[in-house]
This record gives structure tokens, C-alpha cells and sequence, in this order.
């Protein structure tokens, strides 16, 4: 180890001073204090420049080496606008200097770390160049210089140095879209290029696609939608400037929030603003002002005249018309759409009428540009195939407004999914412009709409890291001897533990035991699979299952959060092998009083792993009574006063329309689609998870109150029920929402003529509810730690660990608590694990998402060529149609009475004249000669069929059959 | 201060009195003086004065703030000193605040001018950023390293040559609405700055009364001869900006007017040779 | 934050195991019986020394040894934001602590009995390191007042960032929450004399930090040599004129 100090130039002669400059510059603190910031800077004669073929540098970390093509110097806008060009494979051979990788730092944090992960590639060839410090390349500002023009003069002085140092063996070629710097490189002897005029001459036509279109040639002469002059005048407001919007917000006339797009009316958006205290409503594209979702913008409150609720008229053009969707059912208020906009509503509706307060966007803040997936929006092939056409992009996520982009290969993406970029937004153009990056497939092709989805909801589907496989123990594996000395380990082989989880499962996270004790109570404990044995903190198998968060269940396929070794084999709790758990023991009375709970970590040999079938058949079969199947029993009666006192206390046993698919081994498509059957054996699992689940909250709070992984589920608000609540009141049913019991008390009353009607209010009960989020307990009071669907406390997520990362931590909290294992420093810190419960919560909601849109999509596969007819209930009216329930297939859509826009009737319903009369209050549509009603809750017969109304788009399409 | 025997008090009284001082120099004659500017790069004017074995530093900080309520179109002047222990160990711990408080009133009468604001050093209406709202505020730090003699003197240098070096940032301001809202921004670049007009600083000059003469510049060991001396504030206008009088003895009015006028004498020809100091301290400073 | 860059450079653009630009110089105050500036970098200090003389204060005079007392002050503008400092606030009190007894195992104390050496530091300007800046030019001001020393004291500071140990952290490489480990050596006699630590650092990334700052201090222990022997070379060279 050598310290040395850099050579004291200063002291000897002014020429070698130069060795260590200073900067300085002013910056404002927080406070509003001025701070003088003096920083050292060093110049080296020590940096490479990376070229192999180079004899004076040092060749370490030398990466350029091939001399037939030319270095390319590019500059900051190119590796801003163009990184996607970057990304492709075939540019090499690149110097990113590092003024411009500070500069793309500054801007955009992620294209620099996607360029980070391209220049630490060695295969890519890009070679990270320190040109601020290196001696010759180094230069001082000069007077009357902005920092931009220096950084442009920084970026040609190393083009220079790169042309005196290799100038000789390569060619050096220097990047740039701005005029300007060409001009002066080209006059201080630097060969430059626009990006456009490097690519095409490369000879690769499919690149040019990639290449951003800079902001200059935003004017289109061919255009698509518009030629008339009228429409090319300036469609958007100007966005201010940042300084009028820095002193706007302080002054308070302007708000700071995220931008959130209604996800079911695109032209419908909603601020989040604390100065202002409520959500600001943003209506239409034009007061939208080319802001997307997600961005941070700054809104300007319109005058209170102009205040419009949630649910008002929303006054469009004609082609943007948006229409409701055939979809899965919604699972919570989350799902459901939100305020939709009622039709014909009358003064006298019960709505949620309040003005709420409106605005427009007048800048933005921050942008949230992202790769988007999606397709073209079908256009005739231009004569003459071949040329570059312009084409719009419709994303695949609803929120994303239409984006405009250049393609040689129309006729080739025209029936694919493909993943395009945003560049810009002019003022002048009614679509943002962006450029296409990379194909994924075949719209409709179930593998490709599977990775859309994937995308889409960004999950990680990359094969597992050699490192990450590497912290895995080798195979085959089995118990060793040091486990079996462990003082901590209790050994629970000689109990009859066993295993019920689906048909066919592999991964057994859970496995339990009932046994009689002599003074008549029962030891009952439950099993978890000791994941944490093998998952250690701070492992690259640790940090990738952190990240995933979750797996994540489609219908044809599980993306898994750990790797298969570990799910199906060494953490599963298979059947007749010894395995690790760690363990929640209790005794309880025959009457089900928990009498003590004891927690370990054990080794148990599972002597069976049945399905839920097989156990709910051996419990019925009066003529069976071995040991396990009376276990079983003495189980089910335990689980059942359970589940009774947990409903006493308020618990909510609400109806979660699951849809199960079985699909054909070959082709992978789904044969027949079915509601998901819970039996007395789901429910007999489920009672001892949740206890055990409940049990272990309230231990590791009890040690850990500060920083436990809770889950909660936050009450729904009044207004949050008011759907259900009309729907109710319309088929007179009063429904008390005062407290969980108070409802789950009301829903058992209700009940109908038909016996499935008490399910189908019980279903519209569901959307009413929030999210269940994970929380760190350090950062809520104990009354807000409730879980309000199960009527708890406190709860948390202990049994799943192979499929939950929550549960991971749970455990090593748990163990940390019964001092087995240090806590992780990680956990000690209550900002940091609410930033992880954050990110658990938007992988849970994201895996959620793609599972219900895998769900939809083989719905969709489904009913592909298999039309059919079914039952379906009306869940809501609107004044052209009916929104239905088909409770056979879990879906929910609309059934138009009147044709699209033409308010003609559908053929299939005999042709009378005339719109429908809306009944708020009863919740019913009567058709004018007053012949036919609907009425919400009523049954009603339809015909699913798939649809493709435009090319290359089917969607499912529900139309009415008969009344019954 | 090592004690003074008989011999050598009458030696340095009889040598001022034949125009022979202990150094060599004459009555009215400074000793050499050395400017150094921008020595402190984090501040926003900086100099360093060194009078023979007096080295004193001053630094000049310039931050917001809002007007005094009687004059809201000036900004404000601080002035502070603090004598380093470095300088002798009587300024250990609490015991150099008499000699710093003392320094810096006399700094304070000669360079901050009325309650009004008018006749300051520096014109203060120029460091005001939106009327009434914002205003510069400059804090201007003292501090004694070594003491051979005059500090007050070197110390007035070290201040003139500070605000000559002191740059401003480059305020914005943005018009509001009306008064109330109007804001301003920073501008960050480190090449923008504005600098103070310092035609009007004066310098300070310390005329000693040793026996029946006066003498400038007096040593350390001359001053613990001095009687009474009195401290005259000149600008390059030969306008007194400032009077301070010390030590115990009384001193007759016509001897005062005469140290005055030769204050005012010296203090001219000091204050030219110290604008040309500070002008080549600049110039090297940007040299480099 | 990142500290230091996949290409092995610092904020300032040093690599891990450099130290700043050094500069000393002795003699800088008239009156001091010694005394010297420090510079590490952007961090500046002068340190005087006086004594050996007649102890002040009558009840602290020790009959066997020196007397060595140190005070540590810092200006106002010596940071970035203004701030005035009270003598007696616990950070002076602690430095002032921590350097008197460096220099009181350096010193020869048993040869000056009844007598009292003071040490005064003065911080000008502080950007990281000010610990060690002010051990290191209270070495000097020692020396330049021929105070008999066992040896030298040097001292340098260490610390670790995106998992690489730092040489000589400046003060954005300080505030960045990594420890910091200050350490005083007598190079002749390769002992350690100060060893001090802020935050968590295992024990075995503790070795290597600890190891980089000795490292550190001996490189400075060389520089402070060479300065001392040239400025000997100058006093003797200018013998016969005034020092001034």
C-alpha cells in the first residue's frame, strides 16, 4: 500500500501549478444562506486513454481495440436523446468523456446509469475517458463563458487530444446534433457528424429507426392526421420557466404534485397537492399540457366558476371518445374505475357532487418518461413500401396518450407488439414524438402479450445471476449434522406434521400437525419452510429477492422470487423427507383458546403432501380413521370456532370472484375457465395461517416496536362506499358501515329471492375495500397498525417466505427476537425498511396487476373461436347500456342497449325507437314505451364473443340475449 | 510584554525625540507593509497585511438579510475582530475580548458611518437587492495572528484591501406582482460578481505621544512608552472619517490638532501607497 | 453519493491512497518563540508556540516536568457558512485536549521542570482534516522553538467509502457518514501517539484504514523533515542578518 501525495506543484514554479486548480461556486442552502463552496481539483498525468493499441498509455483498463473503425466522441444531448442507439449492439468503439457523464448525471438519472451499465460491459467497448482531470484536456472556464458552452469547448479539446494521441492509428470521430459545436470541431480540425448522418452511413437501415428525431425537425410536412393549415398552429400552451414556476410555488399561485391519470378516462387526471390540500382535478388534453403520468408538474388553480366535480361531462373530440372495457372483476377500490362519468345524470342523483378544485398544468417539473409497450394504431401501407412513414403508437397502459414515431418497417410492425420511446412534446404538435427500440412479437400471440404484461408492470424476468445461484447450497441436499447439534433446533421428526396446498403444487411453504395431548388440549403448530437459513442478508441472492419483492403468479407460468432449487426442493416441505421450518407452536383447548404460543425453529418430516381435494375427501369419508385423517378432523373442528369467533369480532368474509384456468399441457391454451372452488379444507388452512401470521406480529412488535414489517389494511372511506351503498339502497338493502361487524353483520342479512344474490352483494362489496399495504411500525400509531377485513390488531406476513420477500423479513425478525441470529443492520433502521415495505408494496401491486391482466388475457384465448352464451347479473346502469357480472367466468363488462354513438338499438333487441330513462334512485333503466326495465341486481342472459372491430385488436364483446 | 529597564525607556524616548526611532526610521515614517489578497477563497473578499512583525488578516462574508427598519434602502456593514492567542498568551481564553471589543468599536466609528447609514466606508444603498425586503449584509472578521505594534492600523489595511477584493454574486431580481412578491435568484456562476466601490474607505492612522513628540506606527515596545495617542480615520480625499483617542494622560487641543493634521499628512501618502499595493495584490491574484 | 468513481477518482479527482498538496512554513510569527503554518489541501492552520517560560498561574507549576498547555480556536470565516465561535465550546475544548497531549508525550518534559510551553492553533481555513493539520503544525511550531521532542509527530486521517479505504478525507469526503480514523505517529520510533474514531467500521476494514492513515502520517512525518532541514538551511545561510 503506498500513500503518496500527488506532486507539490504549487511551491516550486508557477508553470507546474497548474497541477491543482480550484473551483469555486456559489449555491444557496436550504435555509436561504449563501454558501461559498471551494473545492480542489487535481489534474493527473496518470489517465489512459483506454486504446490497446496505444504505446504510451497504461493499457489496464485499455478496452478500445479495434483500429478499422473510428472512436466515437459523443456528447452530452446525444447520450441523453439517443441512448437506446447507444444500448444497440452495434455501436462500439465509443470514449464516453467524463464531463459528459457528470452532465447526463445532473439531468437524467437513469440514462446515466444506463450508460454505466454499458460502459462496465466489456464487450461493448465503451471506455470511460476522466477528461476534468486530466492535465492536457483539462481547461478553465473563461470569462463571459456559460457552463454550456464550456462543457461543449471541455468536449472538443479531448477530441483534439484524442486526434494528437491516436490520431495516427484510428479515426476520430466526434458526435453531435448541435450545429453549432459541428461547426467549431470542424474549424479546430475534429471530423464531426450528426448522429443521423453516422448512422445512415453505417449501412444498417433497421438503426435509423432507433435514431431520436432532434427537436428541429419536430415540423412535419406529412404529417399523418393534418394537413390543413388551420391545425398546425400552436395546440398547447407554453410551459413557463422554471424560475417563474420556482417563485410561482413559493408565492403559492402555483402547486407542486404528481401527475395520476384516471386509469379508466385518459383525458381525466388528478394532482396531489399538499399546499392545496385536496386532489386538483385536470380536465381535458388542453389543460392537461402535454403532462404524462407520473410526472411532477406545476398546476395553476382555474377560477371557481370553472370548478368541476370528479364525475362532470367531460367535452372531447369525437375520435377520442373513450368506452368502457370488458375486464376481470375489479378486486378492490384500486381496480375499480374511479368517479365514472354517469350520462344523463340528473340535479337529483346522489352524487358526489362538490366542485373539487380544477386546474391546468403550466410546467413540468420533472419528467417520468419510460420505455412504453404497445402497438401501431392500424394505418393503409403507404404506395410504395419502403420509405420512412410516420406512424402513432398506442401504449398498451391506457394513461399514455398516442406517441408519434418514424419507421421504415411499417408494414413489419404493423401486427406487432413493439416497445417505442418518448423524445419530445412540442408546443405544435397534438401528440408527443418518440422513436421505436426494440420488437417483442405478435399481438395476440400469448407469449408476447405474456411479456407486454411482464414489462408493463415491471417484473423482473431475467434468468437468476451466476451469483445469485452461487449462494445456493450444492445438491443434492439434505440434512446435515450440524443442524441436527443445534441447541436451537428443535427436533419435531417424530411428529405427524402434514402438508395440503393445491393440485400439483410444488413449492410447500406451510405444513402442520394437530396433535392430542394427554389432558385433552391439542398441540397444534404450523410449519413455515426455514428460508431464512439459506437466504443470508447482504447476498446477491438476498438482493435479488429483495428487488423481486414477490413472485408472480399468470396463469400459465410463475415467476419465481427465489431460484427452483430452492422453492421446490431444499425450503420445500415436501412429503417423507427431513427439511428445515421454523415453527409456531401452540396449545389450545378443545374449545380453541389459544392457552401458549412458542416459537422455534425445528426440523420435521412431513409424512404427507395432500391437495386440498384429497384432504377435504378423507375428512368426509366417514369410513377413514387413521390417525391422519382424525388429525384432519380435530383440525377442521378447531379451524371452525375459529373462523366463528374471528366473524363475531367483525371479521370480513367477502366474495373474491377467483377464476381458474385449466389449460392443455401442448398448447398451453386455456380448455375451460371456472370459478375457483373453496372448500372447508381451504378454509381450515387459511385459519391456522392467519393465527400464526397474527401470533408472530405480536411478538416481534413486542421486541422490535419500532422497526417491525407490519401489514395493514387502512378502513375504507364513506365515500369509498357510496357505489355499493346506492346499488343496496336500490333493491332495499340497508347495509351499516359504521365498523367492520356492523357490515359483515348487515351483509349476512341480506339476502335475496335467488340464493346467489347475497353473494353478488358481497362481491360489490369487495371493490369498496383499500389495499392491505405492508408498513414499518415505526412510522404509525398502534391504532392505525388495524387490518380492517380481518378485524386485527396487528398482522403481518409470516407464511409464505418462498414467495414473499415480506416474509423473509419477517422471519428474520422473529429470529433475531428469540436472539438465534443478529439483526440485520438493514432492519435496525426505520427509514430504510419503510423504503423496502414501499417497494414490497409496489411489487406486490404490480404483481397483482399482471396477474389479473395474464387472467384477462387468456379470458380473451378463451373465448377466441368459442362463443358463448351465459348468465349475468347487473352491477350497475348508464343511460346507453348496462354494466353486467358473468359470475360463471369472473368478468365484468358493458352490454350496450343503444348502437355507439348512433343511438340506434343493437339488432339483437327489437328495433324501438328512442333513448333509455335513467332512474338514479331505484337504480333502473326503462326503455321508452315503458316495455322493458333493467334492473341492477337482476338476471340477465348474454353472448361473449371475441370481436375485432379494428385489425389486430380483439377484445371481448358482451351482448344481450334475453331477459329472464 | 517583556519588561522594559531604565535604560532602554530613556534610550527610546531620547532617540523619538532626535527623529532616531529603535528600527532607524524617522517619526512619521510606516513601516514596510506587505498586501496579500484573496488568502481566503470561502470568503468572499480576503486580505492578509503584514506590518513588520504585525501579520493581521481580514475576511469579508456577504450574505442576506433584510434592512433595519429606519433605512430600508441600505444594506448592512458588520464589524468584528478577534485576536488569535497566536499573537501573544494573554489572548488566551477570554482575555484578549477587552482588546477585541476595543479594535473593533474603533474599526466600527471609522468605517460604518451614521445611524443613518450616510458617510460610511461604502456606499450602502449599493448593497441593497429589493427595497425594504433584501438587502447584502456584509460581516467583516478581523483577526490579529501576530502583534509587533498597530494593529489598528494594519487592521484598517487588511479592511480596505478586503472590500477592494470582495465580490458580490450576481442578483436577479424578478418582478412579482406587486412589491410584496417580488423575488430574486442567485446567479451561480462564479465569473459573475460585482465589486465595491472603495474610493471612499479610509485608512486608519495611530499617532503616538511619546514624551514630548509623536510618532506613527509605534512598535510594541514604543507603544508601552506612549502616553496617550490618537487614531485618525483618512480617506484618499483627505476627509476624517473617523476620531479615536486613547491612553490615559490629557492631551493639550493645540498638540491634538497638530497630531491630526500630521495624521492626515501620513495618512494621505499611506492611503496612495496601499491602493497601489492592493491594485498589484489583485493583479497577481489574477495572474495566477 | 459516489464518492469515488468506477474509474478510481475521487470528487477531486485523487485516487484512494493520495493525500492533498502539503505546504509548510515556519517561523511565520515574529513574536512566538515558534511557530509554523499547515497546510493540507484546502485546510490551513498556524501554531505558535511560547515558552519555555515562568509558569502564570503559580498553583499549576509541576516541580518535575513542563507545564504544556494548548488552546485550538477557530475563525469565523474559517468554514463555509460564517459562524462565530465561543472559546469554550466542547469541540475546542476536546482538539485542544487531544493535541496538548500529543505534543506532551512528544516533548522532553522532564528536561524544562518548572516551567510552562503553551501551544496556540489557529485554524484559517477548514476543509477536512483539521485534526490532523493542527497535530502536525503544533510539530513544527515545536520545533521551530527547539523545544527538545522525542520525535516528530505526525498525523493524517483515513476513512472508508463506497467500500475503499480514503487517504486524507477533504470535508465532503468527511460528511459523507463513513468513519473517520485520525491517527498521530512518531515515525522514528514508529509508535502510535493519537488514535481516534468516529462511526461503525468492522474490525478487519479497521486494520486497513488504520494501516492507510499510518501510511499517511509517515509520508507527512517526510515532508515535515525536509521542511525543517531546509528551513535549518536557510537560518544558517542568513546568519548575521535580522530575521526580518
Amino acid at each position: 500500500m503506498v500513500a503518496s501525495h500527488p506532486k507539490a506543484g504549487a511551491e516550486d514554479n508557477r508553470g507546474a501549478a497548474a497541477m491543482l486548480q480550484s473551483k469555486s461556486f456559489v449555491k444557496k442552502t436550504r435555509q436561504g444562506r449563501l454558501l461559498k463552496i471551494v473545492r480542489e481539483h487535481y489534474l493527473r498525468d496518470d489517465i489512459a486513454c483506454g486504446a490497446v493499441y496505444c504505446s504510451i498509455c497504461d493499457k489496464s483498463t485499455a478496452c478500445l481495440s479495434d483500429t478499422t473503425s473510428p472512436i466515437l466522441i459523443v456528447d452530452t444531448n446525444v447520450v441523453l436523446q439517443q441512448i437506446d442507439l447507444l444500448e444497440n449492439l452495434a455501436m462500439s468503439n465509443v470514449v464516453i468523456l467524463s464531463v459528459v457523464l457528470d452532465e447526463a448525471k445532473n439531468k437524467n438519472l437513469s440514462v446515466y446509469n444506463r450508460l454505466r451499465t454499458i460502459c462496465s460491459n466489456p464487450t461493448r467497448h465503451f471506455f470511460v475517458f476522466a477528461n476534468e482531470h486530466h492535465k492536457d484536456t483539462y481547461i478553465k472556464g473563461m470569462v463571459g463563458e456559460s457552463p454550456n458552452d464550456r462543457n461543449d469547448r471541455a468536449i472538443r479539446v479531448a477530441s483534439q487530444w484524442y486526434q494528437r494521441h491516436l490520431g495516427g492509428s484510428t479515426k476520430i470521430l466526434l458526435l453531435t446534433n448541435d450545429a453549432e459545436n459541428r461547426k467549431k470541431a470542424r474549424e479546430e480540425g475534429i471530423i464531426a457528424e450528426t448522429v443521423q448522418a453516422y448512422v445512415q452511413a453505417l449501412g444498417k437501415p433497421e438503426l435509423l429507426d432507433l435514431v431520436a428525431r432532434s427537436q428541429v425537425e419536430n415540423v412535419f410536412k406529412h404529417d399523418v392526421e393534418d394537413l390543413r393549415p388551420s391545425k398546425r398552429k400552436v395546440v398547447y400552451a407554453e410551459h413557463k420557466a422554471m424560475s417563474e414556476i420556482t417563485s410561482g410555488l413559493r408565492q403559492k399561485i402555483y402547486h407542486q404534485g404528481k401527475f395520476r391519470v384516471n386509469r379508466y378516462n385518459p383525458f381525466e387526471a388528478y394532482v396531489g397537492s399538499e399546499s392545496v390540500g385536496d386532489e386538483i382535478v385536470i380536465k381535458g388534453k388542453t389543460d392537461m399540457n402535454r403532462a404524462f403520468d407520473g410526472d411532477v408538474v406545476a398546476v395553476e388553480l382555474l377560477p371557481q366558476e370553472c370548478w368541476q366535480d370528479g364525475s362532470g361531462k367531460i367535452v372531447e373530440d369525437d375520435d377520442e371518445e373513450e368506452e368502457e372495457v370488458v375486464g376481470l372483476v375489479p378486486a378492490s377500490a384500486d381496480d375499480a374505475p374511479k368517479n365514472q362519468a354517469l350520462e344523463g345524470m340528473s340535479e337529483k342523483s346522489i352524487s358526489i357532487g362538490i366542485a373539487r378544485p380544477t386546474g391546468r398544468v403550466i410546467g413540468i417539473i420533472k419528467r417520468n418518461w419510460r420505455p412504453y409497450c404497445g402497438s401501431l394504431e392500424p394505418m393503409p401501407l403507404p404506395a410504395g413500401g419502403g420509405g420512412t412513414v410516420h406512424a402513432l403508437f398506442v401504449a398498451a397502459d391506457r394513461r399514455i396518450p398516442k406517441i408519434r414515431i418514424q419507421t421504415r418497417q411499417l408494414s413489419n410492425l404493423l401486427d406487432k407488439r413493439i416497445i417505442v420511446a418518448v423524445d419530445s412534446w412540442e408546443q405544435t404538435s397534438r401528440y408527443p414524438s418518440g422513436h421505436y427500440v426494440r420488437s417483442i412479437g405478435e399481438i395476440g400471440d400469448r407469449a408476447t402479450e405474456s411479456e407486454v404484461l411482464l414489462i408493463e408492470n415491471d417484473i423482473n424476468t431475467r434468468p437468476f445471476s451466476e451469483q445469485v445461484l452461487a449462494c445456493l447450497p450444492p445438491l443434492p441436499w439434505s440434512m446435515s449434522a450440524e443442524d441436527l447439534r443445534n441447541p436451537y433446533r428443535r427436533d419435531l421428526r417424530h411428529v405427524r406434521v402434514f402438508s395440503v396446498d393445491p393440485i400439483g403444487c410444488k413449492d410447500i411453504d406451510d405444513a402442520l400437525n394437530c396433535t392430542l395431548l394427554p389432558n385433552g388440549n391439542f398441540q397444534v403448530a404450523v410449519h413455515i419452510a426455514d428460508v431464512t437459513n439459506f437466504v443470508h442478508p447482504n447476498t446477491p441472492l438476498d438482493e435479488e429477492a429483495s428487488q423481486r419483492g414477490t413472485s408472480v403468479y399468470l396463469v400459465e407460468r410463475r415467476i419465481d422470487m427465489l431460484p427452483k432449487p430452492l422453492t421446490e426442493d431444499i425450503c420445500s416441505l415436501r412429503a417423507d423427507v427431513e427439511r428445515l421450518a421454523f415453527s409456531v407452536l401452540w396449545e389450545m383447548s378443545p374449545d380453541a383458546d389459544i392457552l401458549s404460543v412458542e416459537f422455534t425453529k425445528s426440523i420435521i418430516k412431513s409424512c404427507a403432501a395432500l391437495s386440498y381435494v384429497e384432504a377435504q375427501a378423507r375428512m368426509d369419508d366417514s369410513r377413514l380413521s387413521d390417525p391422519l385423517t382424525l388429525d384432519l378432523r380435530n383440525m377442521n373442528k378447531l379451524a371452525k370456532i375459529m373462523r366463528r369467533r374471528r366473524i363475531e369480532s367483525g371479521a370480513l368474509t367477502l366474495a373474491s370472484p377467483e377464476v381458474k384456468f385449466e389449460i392443455d399441457t401442448e398448447t398451453h391454451d386455456p380448455l375451460d375457465v371456472g370459478m375457483y372452488q373453496v372448500r372447508e379444507a381451504n378454509q381450515m388452512i387459511e385459519e391456522f395461517m392467519l393465527a400464526a401470521n397474527v401470533s408472530v406480529a405480536g411478538h416481534i412488535l413486542k421486541h422490535f416496536p419500532m422497526c417491525s414489517l407490519l401489514r395493514r389494511h387502512p378502513i375504507p372511506t364513506p365515500k369509498m362506499f357510496e357505489p355499493l351503498l346506492r346499488t343496496a339502497a336500490a333493491v332495499g338493502i340497508h347495509l351499516d358501515i359504521s365498523s367492520s361487524k356492523a357490515l359483515a353483520d348487515s351483509l349476512d342479512e341480506a339476502q335475496g329471492d335467488d340464493p346467489y344474490f347475497n353473494k353478488l352483494i358481497r362481491i360489490l362489496a369487495t371493490r369498496c375495500m383499500t389495499q392491505a399495504v405492508y408498513f414499518c411500525s415505526g412510522e404509525l400509531s398502534p391504532p392505525e397498525f388495524h387490518h380492517y377485513g380481518l378485524a386485527a390488531p396487528l398482522y403481518t406476513h409470516f407464511t409464505s417466505p418462498i414467495r414473499r420477500y415480506a416474509d423473509v423479513i419477517v422471519h428474520r425478525l422473529l429470529a433475531a427476537s428469540l436472539g438465534l441470529n443478529k439483526l440485520p443492520d438493514l432492519l435496525r433502521d426505520k427509514s430504510l425498511l419503510t423504503s423496502i415495505s414501499d417497494n414490497l408494496n409496489y411489487r406486490h401491486r404490480n404483481a397483482q396487476m399482471a396477474g389479473r391482466a395474464s387472467v384477462e388475457l387468456h379470458t380473451l384465448i378463451f373465448f377466441r373461436n368459442r362463443p358463448t352464451e351465459a348468465e349475468a347479473r347487473i352491477v350497475k346502469i348508464r343511460s346507453n347500456g348496462l354494466i353486467v357480472f358473468v359470475p360463471k367466468y369472473g368478468i365484468e363488462g358493458p352490454v350496450y342497449l343503444t348502437k355507439k354513438g348512433t343511438k340506434e338499438e343493437t339488432e339483437l333487441v327489437s328495433d324501438i325507437d328512442g333513448k333509455w330513462i335513467i332512474d338514479e334512485e331505484h337504480q333502473t333503466l326503462l326503455s321508452q314505451d315503458g316495455k322493458r326495465r333493467y334492473k341492477v341486481l337482476e338476471r340477465l342472459s348474454i353472448y361473449i364473443q371475441v370481436v375485432e372491430p379494428q385489425p389486430n385488436r380483439p377484445k371481448l364483446e358482451l351482448t344481450l340475449m334475453k331477459a329472464c | 510584554m517583556v519588561g522594559l529597564s531604565a535604560a532602554e525607556r530613556v534610550y527610546i524616548e531620547d532617540g523619538i525625540a532626535q527623529d532616531l526611532r529603535l528600527d532607524g526610521r524617522g517619526r512619521q515614517h510606516f513601516r514596510s507593509l506587505s498586501i496579500q489578497t484573496g488568502v481566503i477563497p470561502q470568503a468572499n473578499g480576503s486580505a492578509r497585511v503584514r506590518l513588520a512583525g504585525t501579520d493581521v488578516i481580514a475576511s469579508v462574508k456577504a450574505e442576506l438579510g433584510s434592512p433595519q427598519p429606519g433605512r430600508p434602502g441600505c444594506g448592512n456593514m458588520f464589524i468584528s475582530v478577534e485576536c488569535s492567542p497566536t499573537a501573544a498568551p494573554e489572548f488566551e481564553g477570554k482575555g484578549g475580548e477587552d482588546t477585541n471589543l476595543e479594535l473593533a468599536k474603533a474599526l466600527q466609528r471609522n468605517f460604518l458611518g451614521g445611524a443613518s447609514g450616510a458617510g460610511a466606508a461604502i456606499d450602502l444603498t449599493t448593497l441593497i437587492v429589493i427595497e425594504g425586503k433584501v438587502c447584502w449584509e456584509l460581516y467583516i472578521d478581523g483577526l490579529v495572528l501576530s502583534s509587533d505594534g498597530n494593529i489598528l492600523d494594519a487592521l484598517s489595511i487588511a479592511v480596505k484591501a478586503a472590500l477592494s477584493n470582495t465580490g458580490i454574486p450576481k442578483v436577479q431580481v424578478m418582478g412579482g406582482l406587486s412589491l410584496e412578491e417580488a423575488d430574486f435568484e442567485l446567479s451561480d456562476n462564479p465569473e459573475e460578481f460585482s465589486h465595491l466601490d472603495t474610493a471612499q474607505v479610509p485608512v486608519t492612522v495611530t499617532i503616538s505621544k511619546v514624551g514630548r513628540y509623536h510618532i506613527v506606527d509605534a512598535t510594541a515596545e514604543e507603544e508601552s512608552q506612549v502616553s496617550s495617542a490618537v487614531s485618525v480615520a483618512v480617506n484618499s480625499k483627505g476627509l476624517i472619517c473617523g476620531l479615536t483617542k486613547s491612553g490615559t494622560a490629557g492631551l493639550d487641543p493645540s498638540i491634538l490638532m497638530d497630531m491630526i493634521s500630521v495624521g492626515k499628512r501620513v495618512g494621505l501618502k499611506t492611503i496612495s501607497s496601499v491602493e497601489t499595493d492592493i491594485a498589484a495584490a489583485e493583479r497577481t491574484l489574477e495572474a495566477e | 453519493m459516489e464518492y469515488i468513481s468506477p474509474e478510481g477518482l475521487r470528487l477531486d479527482g485523487r485516487r484512494p491512497m493520495e493525500m492533498r498538496q502539503l505546504h509548510a512554513e515556519l517561523g511565520v510569527i515574529a513574536k512566538a518563540d515558534g511557530s509554523a503554518t499547515f497546510e493540507m489541501g484546502n485546510t490551513k492552520v498556524v501554531a505558535a508556540v511560547y515558552g519555555p517560560r515562568e509558569v502564570q498561574n503559580r498553583s499549576q507549576q509541576l516541580q518535575e516536568q513542563a507545564l504544556v498547555r494548548c488552546e485550538y480556536s477557530m475563525a469565523t470565516f474559517s468554514t463555509g457558512e460564517r459562524r462565530k465561535r465561543g472559546k469554550g465550546d466542547r469541540r475546542s475544548t476536546e482538539i485542544s485536549l487531544v493535541i496538548r497531549q500529543t505534543m506532551e508525550s512528544a516533548i522532553l518534559t522532564h528536561l524544562l521542570p518548572r516551567s510552562q510551553i503553551d501551544i496556540f492553533v489557529q485554524v484559517l481555513q477548514a476543509d477536512g482534516g483539521t485534526r490532523s493539520a493542527c497535530i502536525n503544525a503544533a510539530a513544527l511550531a515545536l520545533a521551530d522553538a527547539g523545544i527538545p521532542m522525542r520525535d516528530l509527530v505526525a498525523s493524517c486521517a483515513a476513512g472508508f467509502l463506497n467500500n475503499t479505504p480514503l487517504l486524507d478525507l477533504n470535508y465532503t469526503e468527511d460528511s459523507g457518514g463513513g468513519p473517520d480514523v485520525t491517527v498521530g505517529v512518531f515515525p522514528k520510533l514508529d509508535k502510535i501517539s493519537l488514535l481516534q474514531m468516529d462511526s461503525k467500521l468492522p474490525i478487519d476494514l479497521f486494520e486497513k484504514v488504520l494501516e492507510l492513515a499510518t501510511e499517511g502520517a509517515k509520508a507527512t512525518a517526510e515532508y515535515m523533515r525536509e521542511r525543517l532541514s531546509e528551513n535549518t538551511r536557510q537560518l544558517v545561510s542568513a546568519r548575521g542578518l535580522l530575521r526580518f
